[in-house]
């Protein structure tokens, strides 16, 4: 299954920046990035292997779709292509519902639903949202977020009050910005080697853990969704209800879906948390 | 260069000059001119022919809000409340309880092969039922073993039965927006949203799309529209694909094509720059049967749908307001590049606020790039008060409204979606009239029957299903509503010069009516029999039911 992950956020929040930043940062994983309009994103054209109309490949193994005016079936064309993606992300429309179009993933088997991340521009947001033509589209996407960037956190008059705004609007995990730039390892996942575990990047840390004995499923939900600083996790987990089970822990931001994963056949379970440095640190001692 | 005279009972031209005639005289193609016999005589040689002396002609009717898909929906079953018409001119009756559509379905069942193909019908029209909804349980009595798929006719909602949800693996535990769930939380079979129903689709092997715009479905849509007195119509969204192009061409290639099609290019499908390169080289192909240069826009969802952007103070049953499709900074952009491009723009609005943010847009297209008799339309525009056609009218803008929704939703606006004093100013051509705005009147075929006799009833009557009158001063006399769907619509399509009345060197185009649109009382229009119609000189008689 391919994690598919929605960019979501108003026009001019920064959904296009973040996309470049992602793109410039793939190394080692081949991102399939569906996009309104190619001409917003920044492609260094000594990295483009191939244009055909409406699909651009990178040197890097990435490729660039336009959505055009379905984005389903621009996704299943996606799908019916030979080469494989590792991931899978699309850019929502400035006003679509992101929660509306990750709903695809959890019918379409092929796709495994990751997160969906909203961008907020933490100068105009307020504004936008106080708008009677489109500051119920604007809540409306802020509350569908599993995990929000507050972008452009440096051209906000009162930064913390934005923030305060925001969570009290919505019940996502915040992860401030300066032009789009966040880990994209924190938004996107690890890639198979950096689940090793004890990554450290810039800005955030993952944590790998592992025991032996079942866990209680309720003990470790809320320790994952009281932890609002931990903003993803993965892991292979035996609970104590299901022991003969594997039971798949995904989680993103506010969101946490379990799976089974089959008959229970490993030696211990093993999480891995990603999140701000710090706040980790404090979760080890517990 | 034979002329042939056509004898008429009477002939209403919509040429103020010469409003009414005997005769019209036909050559090359195209009206030599319309007058008495005698009149006539000064062109020279003429055959006489008088096959139409009992009927009445007018121009042919110009439908300038409709979808080719009208001629694809039936290759499948019709299940809607409401008695309607198939391209070959018989009549499927109204079905007036679930029950009745289960029976329907059970004995078209009987007809499929037994290979477990899926059983797809259309137009379910629950509103006027009493009691509950249908269920997956209903239509696994039509089969257990093949798929079963039956669309409303507002064409958003599906319902399905147990085999596709099987296939498309939907269940209690799937948790996506617009799979309807029973209070114990188990699916009804009813899906409301476009994911869930474009999986079902897939999961059971139907292309809806292509299946509604290949060939035979552009010759169906042809032939329900020629059944209705209907000579030119659009088609207006298309994101034109290839194959549909090549099914466009090849079937308005043969003269015996009785329509001149306007496909409407679906703006969004593509960036601005690169749409307008598409259709600048799909206008090359442009023929007298074809013609593609339109460009629509869709901004909101619609009243009933519940997805209409209005204005304060929204729903009158608290729904919370609508979505947009396209954000007003977009619009902005979309607009401003086909304008500026010399486009001709057709914007779907039907809440009105939608229809505010488009006026603006287009002023300030206007502001940024100042053009004459652009003529962009909106298109249903239901919900737009008096002080919204004003700037409609100053700013050299046109209205299409969607007359047919008084009668198949009139009755649910007044007592859901708008209420009373808004729902009696619906679809406001008394309005568009008083403030100058050029306006047509459209049935969105088809989400209501193509029948533009139909749609002036609507317009003049303005009659409910349930029979109220919904908004007399909004009512416009037959003559006005016949303009609509003649001149009035030729002229929101910028093709008034050519179409739309019966005068010297326009195209023959002819509606050929039983009796009398003018003497009828007004509210028989609807039940004036079509004998066929004229497109291009050439004669088109409709098949007897």
């Amino acid at each position: 299954m391919i994690p598919f992950t929605v960019i979501g956020g108003f026009l001019g929040a920064g959904k296009t920046t973040l996309l470049n930043r992602l793109l410039a940062a793939a190394a080692g994983r081949r991102f399939a990035v569906l996009v309104n309009d190619f001409g917003a994103l920044d492609i260094d054209g000594r990295l483009v292997a191939a244009h055909g109309g409406d699909t651009v490949a990178l040197a890097n193994g990435c490729l660039c779709c336009t959505i055009g005016d379905s984005l389903i079936e621009t996704l299943l064309k996606l799908l019916e292509r030979p080469e494989r993606f590792d991931h899978i992300v699309v850019e929502a429309s400035g006003v679509a519902d992101p929660a509306r179009i990750a709903d695809i993933a959890v019918l379409e088997p092929q796709l495994e639903r990751d997160g969906v991340i909203v961008v907020v521009d933490a100068a105009e947001v307020q504004a936008r949202a106080a708008d009677r033509r489109v500051g119920d589209t604007v809540l409306r996407q802020i509350k569908a977020a599993d995990l929000l960037v507050l972008n452009k956190i440096d051209l906000a008059d009162e930064p913390a009050l934005v923030h305060d705004w925001l969570s009290a609007r919505a019940p996502a995990p915040i992860l401030e910005a300066r032009q789009a730039e966040v880990p994209i390892d924190l938004l996107f996942g690890l890639d198979r080697r950096g689940a090793a575990g004890g990554k450290v990047d810039e800005g955030f840390r993952s944590w790998s853990y592992a025991w032996s004995d079942p866990v209680g499923r309720a003990a470790l939900m809320a320790m994952l969704s009281d932890t609002k600083d931990v903003l993803r996790a993965k892991g292979i987990v035996r609970f104590a209800d299901a022991p003969d089970r594997r039971s798949i822990v995904h989680m993103v931001g506010r969101r946490i879906d379990v799976s089974d994963g089959g008959p229970w056949i490993d030696d211990e379970s093993r999480l891995v948390l990603l999140g701000p440095k710090p706040v980790l640190g404090s979760l080890e001692r517990e | 260069m034979s002329t042939i005279v056509y004898a008429a009972r009477r002939i209403v031209t919509m040429n103020p000059n010469n409003p009414f005639a005997t005769h019209v005289a036909v050559r090359d193609g195209r009206i030599l001119g319309a007058g008495t016999l005698e009149t006539l005589r000064g062109w020279g040689r003429f055959d006489l022919d008088e096959r139409f002396k009992d009927k009445v002609i007018l121009p042919g009717f110009v439908e300038g809000h409709s979808h080719a898909y009208e001629g694809g929906v039936w290759k499948f079953p019709y299940v809607g409340f409401f008695e309607r018409t198939s391209p070959d001119g018989r009549r499927s009756p109204g079905l007036k309880s679930i029950d009745e559509v289960v029976a329907a379905l059970r004995a078209y069942e009987k007809t499929m092969p037994k290979d477990g193909s899926t059983l797809f019908a259309w137009g379910f029209d629950p509103i006027y039922f009493t009691g509950r909804r249908m269920n997956l349980g209903d239509l696994d009595k039509v089969s257990t073993e093949r798929p079963v798929l039956v669309l409303h006719s507002n064409f958003h909602v599906l319902n399905a039965n147990t085999p596709v949800f099987g296939k498309a693996n939907i269940s209690r535990h799937t948790n996506v927006h617009g799979i309807v769930k029973d209070e114990k939380g188990e699916p009804t079979g009813e899906l409301q949203e476009n994911t869930a129903k474009y999986l079902a689709y897939k999961a059971v092997g139907i292309e809806l799309s292509s299946l509604l715009s290949d060939e035979p479905a552009t010759w169906g849509f042809a032939r329900v529209a020629q059944l209705s007195g209907v000579t030119t119509a659009t088609d207006l969204h298309n994101t034109l694909p290839d194959s549909t192009v090549a099914a466009y061409e090849t079937a308005t290639g043969s003269p015996d094509f009785p329509l001149r099609l306007l496909p409407a290019f679906a703006a969004l499908a593509m960036a601005p720059d690169e749409g307008i390169v598409r259709l600048t080289g799909l206008m090359k192909k442009n023929s007298e049967r074809l013609r593609y240069g339109l460009v629509k826009i869709v901004t909101d969802g619609s009243i009933q749908g519940l997805s209409a952007r209005m204005r304060w103070p929204g729903y009158y049953d608290g729904t919370p307001n609508g979505v947009w499709n396209i954000g007003p900074d977009e619009i902005d952009k979309v607009l401003l590049a086909y304008h500026r491009a010399g486009f001709q723009v057709h914007i779907h609005t039907n809440g009105d606020e939608a229809s505010e943010v488009a006026i603006e847009s287009v002023e300030r297209a206007l502001a940024a790039a100042p053009r004459w008799d652009h003529r962009h339309t909106l298109q249903h525009a239901q919900m737009a008060d008096a002080g919204q056609f004003r700037r409609m009218k100053a700013l050299g803008m046109c209205a299409n409204l969607f007359a047919n929704h008084i009668f198949y939703w009139g009755d649910i606006h007044y007592a859901r979606t708008m209420g009373p004093e808004r729902a009696e100013r619906m679809d406001a051509c008394g309005t568009a009239l008083a403030t100058g705005v050029p306006f047509a009147i459209h049935c969105d075929a088809p989400v209501t029957p193509i029948g533009p006799l139909f749609t002036a009833w609507c317009a003049a009557n303005r009659l409910t299903a349930s029979g109220r009158v919904l908004g007399a001063a909004e009512k416009i006399s037959v003559a006005d509503a016949l303009r609509a769907i003649t001149l009035g619509a030729a002229y929101t399509l910028k093709l008034d010069e050519e179409l739309g009345s019966i005068d010297v060197g326009k195209r023959a185009d002819l509606a050929i009516l039983g009796d009398d649109p003018l003497t009828v009382a007004p509210e028989k229009l609807k039940d004036v029999p079509v004998w066929g119609t004229m497109v291009g000189g050439r004669i088109f008689e409709a098949p007897k039911s």
